[in-house]
């Protein structure tokens, strides 16, 4: 839970429906508030909108890569509290470098662990039980 | 018959029927007056007076035949051997008349015969020299290029010999200090494939055709891409020339390379194929089966899925960069080649690098980060720039920083996707990264500087350089046209290839335990020494090195702590004289060093063999000294005294000392090898024929 006993909010930027819908499940049951957009050119309008916790962001999307939308993010100091956690098929040391220099604070390769992606969202989160916690998975 | 008798011989054969004659004449004399005086009783006196006569003569021929032969016959023997030594060496300095003083006008006769040769030979080796000196010119300007092409070049005979190899041609062959011209291209190349290329090319009877083959050496079993082209000739097989390329690394990085996409498919086929098989049983009938048994089976083939894919991801990332063929570059070098190119375009960078070798395409780096600058000068973001290399873990990073505010990503992303101005179509930022396996990105510093930063994978400290590829070109295309011979006697000895060698030791007996400290030979192909093939070696002679030898040679005990033994350094020596007749100054003790190792070096030094002391007595007569001082000395070949008793000093000395010698044996009709054995064995009591 998020301070005053809202629950965290998640914004999920993926253009993969496929994978969203599985995440959107995950972050449901989960107990987080939350969003899924599929266009990154949309991705800043929504995050300020938003202005969520945690964003779950893929790093190949059309338009605009996850890496813009990560820099922007880092650039807005109204948003420095937001946390990204990119996502990529592909990912090698370097890339994760890349995403971490540019400011991202969790990087996850697909195909990944749904306990690993748990894992690394709750770090981010505070470490905080999330609402379903104790409910099993 | 009495020709073929030395002249010293000859005059002592003289003598002694001369004192015969005598002796004869006058006891008949003698006979003739007893007869005639018919007096028995005066027979004791006649007997007596015989006798005394007989003495006298026999000691005054005995007298006057040394007299004779110390003035006359030594005198001649000494003076032709000088007049021969300067009719056939560059032999400076005046001719030593004195033990010819009682030869009359002779000495001065020779004298002013090899002044005038001298004079001569001065004046025409002037002119020659000027025209050596610009055709050497030329020779070294044609070297240096041939030294630089980037890959090993040979030319060989019809006979397969090496009449040419350059530096990467030595490296790539791993033949260690040198190949060796006139040595058979098969000793390093394996020998089917060239082979069938020659019988290939030779078949198509075009002189331009070349053949592409594939060979190994044999030393390491590298794997080389050649290609074959034959020499022009007349009337007979052509020689060739091999261009050699190491495609080692390149077939092993297309092996990984395709043993990793066997990999993928072998991984991911099962999985793929399983999965679609329990989906297909799972929603059979239009709804899904919820038997926990499919649902098990179902999360199994994704596990292993996901699983293949992230391990073959992993591995394909880390071994990107090594399918490409980047060149090692150092950090230092790289920037300024950047500096240089920004101040081209009237850009200032300040550069830092670490001591750093990077493993990259430096080119395409440098047309990447000029690129890079250039765009942002262009939009006003910076003009000035600072760029630093330095160590990153196991590899290196490069920033390129500046004042102000970083670009973004998404701007960077698309100059990466522009074609970068190489010269090269589809040349991209993008695709030098590819090549990198690495990525760019921009970043914000807290000083209020901005930079990009580009790793690299693979860099090491700039501590050992590597031994450099020997930059030379080794040959003799005379080679091209050398006469084979089925049988050694038969070979003319301009015609065979020697090594000349020598050896240090711990001591005179080898029998006692001495051994070998350093082992040195030079290479000497048709009549030439080949300046460039040498072998030099320290030797480990596994036990101490008396002072008294330490005194001789300036060998100590630490100098030869590390080098090789006797077993490895005999080997390398052995191989370094495949094919070759052993010269030697005093050959049967070095060989006696060598040849009691054989057991321990696995291989028979069964060569021939030819021992300049045997040479010199030879020419110069069994009574002249025959030290490899007295040798030089009398060829005129100068020992410089730092190379004296040095192995190779002694080697080189001993090499020129025979290459003087040759025209000198063909002078006296020694023309083959088998000529100068029959002739050395006469002088057999001054030291054993080897050759036996």
């Amino acid at each position: 839970m998020a301070d005053g006993g809202k629950p965290h909010s998640v914004l999920i930027v993926e253009d993969e429906d496929n994978i969203a819908i599985a995440l959107d499940y995950l972050m449901t049951r989960e107990g987080y508030a939350h969003e899924r957009i599929a266009s990154g050119a949309e991705a800043m309008t929504k995050i300020r909108a938003m202005h969520p916790d945690l964003v779950l962001l893929d790093v190949m999307l059309p338009e605009v890569s996850g890496y813009e939308i990560c820099q922007e993010v880092r650039m807005d100091r109204a948003l420095d509290d937001v946390k990204i956690l990119m996502m990529t098929a592909r990912g090698s040391a370097v890339e994760r470098r890349k995403g971490l220099a540019l400011g991202a604070d969790g990087f996850i390769a697909k195909p990944f662990e749904l306990k690993e992606l748990r894992t690394e969202v709750r770090r981010l989160l505070g470490g905080e039980a999330s609402a379903a916690e104790g409910a099993g998975s | 018959m009495l020709t073929r008798l030395s002249l010293r011989l000859r005059i002592l054969l003289f003598f002694a029927a001369l004192a015969a004659g005598t002796v004869v004449a006058v006891a008949l004399g003698l006979w003739l007056g007893f007869r005639q005086l018919g007096e028995p009783e005066a027979l004791s006196a006649f007997m007596t007076a015989g006798v005394a006569a007989g003495f006298l003569i026999l000691g005054l021929v005995a007298g006057i035949w040394f007299l004779f032969d110390e003035n006359v016959a030594r005198a001649i023997e000494r003076l032709s051997g000088s007049l021969r030594a300067r009719a056939h060496a560059p032999i400076e300095g005046e001719l030593d008349t004195k033990p010819a003083r009682y030869l009359g006008d002779l000495a001065p006769a020779a004298e002013a015969v090899t002044l005038t040769l001298s004079e001569t030979r001065n004046a025409l080796a002037e002119a020659v020299a000027r025209e050596t000196t610009r055709l050497a010119a030329e020779k070294e300007r044609l070297e240096a290029l041939l030294s630089d092409v980037p890959v090993g070049v040979l030319l060989c005979s019809q006979d397969h010999q090496l009449v040419f190899y350059n530096g990467h041609a030595m490296d790539l062959l791993g033949a260690g200090a040198a190949p060796g011209l006139d040595r058979r291209v098969f000793d390093f190349l394996r020998k089917a494939p060239i082979l069938h290329a020659y019988e290939r090319l030779l078949e198509t009877d075009d002189p331009d055709a070349a053949s592409d083959l594939t060979c190994a050496t044999v030393a390491e079993a590298r794997v080389l891409a050649a290609r074959m082209r034959l020499l022009e000739a007349e009337g007979e097989k052509p020689g060739y020339v091999l261009t050699l390329r190491d495609v080692t690394a390149d077939l092993a990085a297309h092996a990984q390379r395709e043993s990793l996409l066997a990999e993928v498919l072998d991984r991911v086929r099962r999985p793929a194929a399983n999965l679609q098989t329990v989906t297909g049983v799972m929603t059979e009938n239009g709804g899904v089966t919820q038997d926990p048994a499919l649902r098990t089976a179902m999360a199994q083939e994704v596990a292993s899925l996901s699983r293949a894919i992230t391990e073959l991801g992993k591995r394909y990332d880390e071994s990107r960069s090594g399918w490409w063929p980047l060149s090692l570059t150092r950090a230092a070098d790289l920037a300024e080649a950047v500096r240089a190119r920004l101040e081209a375009s009237e850009l200032s960078a300040r550069t830092e690098a670490e001591k750093l070798i990077l493993r990259c395409d430096a080119f395409g780096l440098v047309a990447l980060l000029s690129d890079l600058a250039a765009r942002l000068a262009r939009e006003g973001v910076a003009r000035k720039f600072e760029l630093a290399i330095s160590e990153d873990g196991a590899g290196a990073v490069i920033d390129l920083a500046w004042q102000g505010t970083p670009v973004g990503i998404g701007r960077l992303e698309t100059w990466l996707g522009e074609p970068l101005e190489v010269g090269v179509a589809d040349v991209t930022g993008r695709s030098v990264l590819f090549t990198h396996a690495t990525e760019c990105w921009p970043e914000k510093l807290p000083d209020g500087r901005a930079r990009l930063r580009l790793p690299l994978r693979e860099a090491r400290r700039d501590h050992r350089r590597p031994p450099p590829i020997p930059r030379t070109v080794v040959y003799d295309f005379e080679l091209l046209a050398k006469a084979r011979y089925a049988e050694i006697a038969e070979a003319k000895l301009e015609d065979l290839t020697y090594v000349v060698f020598d050896t240090e030791t711990t001591g005179l007996l080898p029998s006692e335990g001495d051994e070998i400290v350093q082992l040195a030979a030079v290479r000497i192909v048709n009549a030439r020494r080949v300046e460039r093939e040498v072998f030099d070696t320290l030797v480990n002679p596994g036990r101490p090195i008396p002072p008294s030898s330490t005194e001789v040679h300036g060998i100590t005990a630490s100098m030869v702590a590390e080098a090789p033994t006797i077993d490895v350094a005999g080997r390398q020596f052995h191989r370094f004289a495949e094919g070759s007749v052993l010269i030697a100054h005093n050959a049967p003790f070095d060989m006696e060093f060598l040849r009691r190792h054989e057991g321990t070096i696995g291989a028979r030094f069964d060569h021939p063999i030819l021992d300049t002391v045997l040479l010199s007595a030879v020419v110069f007569g069994q009574l002249e000294g025959h030290s490899l001082d007295a040798l030089t000395h009398r060829l005129g070949i100068t020992i410089p005294e730092e190379a004296r008793h040095t192995a190779l000093g002694d080697t080189v000395a001993t090499a020129d000392a025979f290459l003087r010698l040759l025209p000198m044996l063909k002078a006296r009709g020694l023309n083959t090898f088998g000529d100068v054995l029959s002739e050395v064995r006469r002088h057999g009591r001054l030291l054993k024929d080897l050759n036996a």
